[in-house]
């Protein structure tokens, strides 16, 4: 019976469904962490008796006809890429990114990823990296005598040296921005990857038009919303219970079908 | 003309008939079953639209010639009601989510000509396109697809789909409605497919930050489910009863005593 199998798609898409909420809950707290949210499309659907169809030889049209359709399938797990909130830690090397962009990072075999989470620290050399080590691009060098570092909106780093008064620009960050940032592939780490469907990185300075601007003392945190999760969890889980009762029916109805001597 | 017709035949007759009447009953019902299947693995698939068969008496003229208002009824699922009522809407807050409220679709381009949604759960492609979740291109009413670039700010859409960013205005969703929506063809994908022409919508606006998600009452369907089950068990019931006469008349008849 098709309804067995009809069923199967439904609990093997609110599985999924689950996991992808439990992976946004999970990371909830994680800085720079963009949500995630599976969405469902509607299987092919067999024509039993196709619409338009005569059902008399004077002519007259079938107005609806039966179509049977196959169940769901996953169409996407979107990735949305609205702003998280802004934590204060008042931490130097702590940037959050306000509005579009991700920040460069250098991963140690030489490729490019890219990131919102901004906590970043100094490696032993001074060098600007993230919770990794991975060095953050373009390479900006601390003074191992520095005594203040202040990071202005546009990327501006200025460093006040230990006995001076006047501080001086020791880089420039900047930022990468991507025509669809909802497709960069994830490589865990908070960090993420250029793909065919992000569309190559634009690097600009940040606050310029398009490119969000920098805040220092201040993290992003994960835009999962905790209330919206346990309402979808919610419906998720009932809708895999839904589809599990239609199994049970469904085998009843077969079993009432093999009793028949 | 009058043919002779001998008492078992007739009864044999009959009984074959109870039996088949038996059989097109539970037939439709596991033809309704699939769909009531199909409704609740669509609880939650966006802009899904609830579906319900609709079973007809079929008349058979009559069973046997000496008896002809006897007529026997099978019963047979002639279409489809497609629940066309708004589904719940639900609040993303993602700026390419996008629900109409009131009677319309978005119009698509796929590869297999225009295709016709209510599932506004929209993306960006790699080009900056807006695109449906399957990468398809959405079209404005000037039968182009937008693209926005890296320069252009959040996205911004009116009520009456006119979308804009901060670089300016850049055209408006198409918006269109039909004669029959309930002619209209699932073609999977949450798309439908339809020859009638396209009207302008009348009562139809937009809402950003929203999608519909799918009307489907799980309720209702789950006492559809039951009943179903129910229905199936008495037509199964007609069916091991007129086997039961069978037997007895073979074994009754077929007594030497």
């Amino acid at each position: 019976m098709q309804s067995l199998s009809i069923a199967a798609t439904g609990m093997m898409a609110q599985q999924l469904n689950v996991e992808v909420i439990s992976n946004n809950v999970a990371n909830m707290s994680t800085a720079g962490f963009k949500r995630q949210r599976a969405s469902f499309e509607d299987l092919m659907y067999s024509d039993m008796q196709r619409v338009g169809s005569t059902s008399s030889d004077a002519g007259t049209i079938v107005p609806a006809g039966v179509q049977v359709g196959m169940g769901v399938r996953t169409a996407a797990v979107t990735r949305i890429t609205a702003q998280g909130n802004l934590d204060i830690t008042e931490n130097d090397f702590d940037l959050a990114i306000q509005g579009r962009g991700y920040f460069r990072v250098q991963l140690p075999s030489g490729d490019e990823a890219y990131t919102r989470a901004g906590n970043f620290s100094t490696s032993p050399t001074g060098q600007l990296v993230t919770s990794n080590g991975y060095t953050v691009q373009p390479g900006i060098t601390i003074p191992s005598n520095a005594v203040k570092v202040a990071i202005n909106a546009q990327g501006q780093v200025e460093a006040t040296l230990d006995g001076q008064t006047t501080p001086q620009v020791v880089g420039q960050l900047d930022l990468a921005a991507f025509q669809n940032p909802a497709g960069l592939s994830p490589l865990g780490d908070n960090l993420f990857m250029e793909s065919a469907a992000s569309g190559t990185a634009s690097t600009g300075t940040p606050g310029s038009e398009g490119y969000g601007s920098l805040l220092q003392g201040y993290l992003e945190t994960s835009n999962v919303n905790a209330v919206s999760e346990i309402t979808s969890l919610i419906t998720a889980q009932r809708a895999y219970e839904m589809n599990a009762k239609m199994i049970t029916a469904t085998d009843e109805m077969l079993s009432v079908t093999s009793n028949l001597r | 003309m009058v043919t002779i017709v001998t008492a078992t035949e007739e009864t044999d007759r009959k009984m074959e008939n109870a039996l088949l009447i038996g059989m097109t009953r539970q037939m439709a019902l596991r033809r309704e079953m699939s769909i009531i299947a199909n409704n609740l693995a669509n609880v939650n698939t966006t802009g899904y639209k609830a579906e319900q068969p609709l079973f007809e008496e079929y008349l058979m003229p009559n069973a046997s010639e000496d008896s002809p208002d006897d007529t026997i009824s099978f019963v047979q699922d002639y279409g489809m009601h497609r629940d066309l009522g708004l589904g719940r809407i639900e609040v993303t807050e993602n700026p390419l989510d996008i629900a109409i409220t009131g009677d319309g679709y978005f119009k698509v381009d796929t590869e297999e000509g225009v295709r016709y949604t209510r599932n506004g759960a929209f993306e960006l492609d790699a080009q900056g396109r807006l695109v449906t979740a399957e990468g398809d291109p959405v079209l404005s009413a000037g039968g182009t697809s937008f693209t926005f670039g890296i320069e252009d700010g959040p996205i911004e859409i009116a009520s009456d789909g006119t979308i804009s960013t901060n670089q300016g205005e850049r055209g408006k969703l198409s918006l269109v409605n039909f004669e029959n929506q309930r002619e209209m063809q699932k073609a999977g994908g949450t798309l439908l497919t339809t020859d009638q022409a396209e009207l302008p919508v009348t009562d139809a606006t937009v809402l950003q930050g929203a999608i519909e998600s799918s009307n489907v009452q799980p309720i209702l369907e789950m006492t559809h489910m039951i009943s179903v089950m129910q229905a199936y068990q008495s037509a199964n019931n007609i069916v091991e009863k007129s086997d039961e006469l069978q037997r007895t008349a073979i074994s009754k008849l077929g007594d030497p005593k």
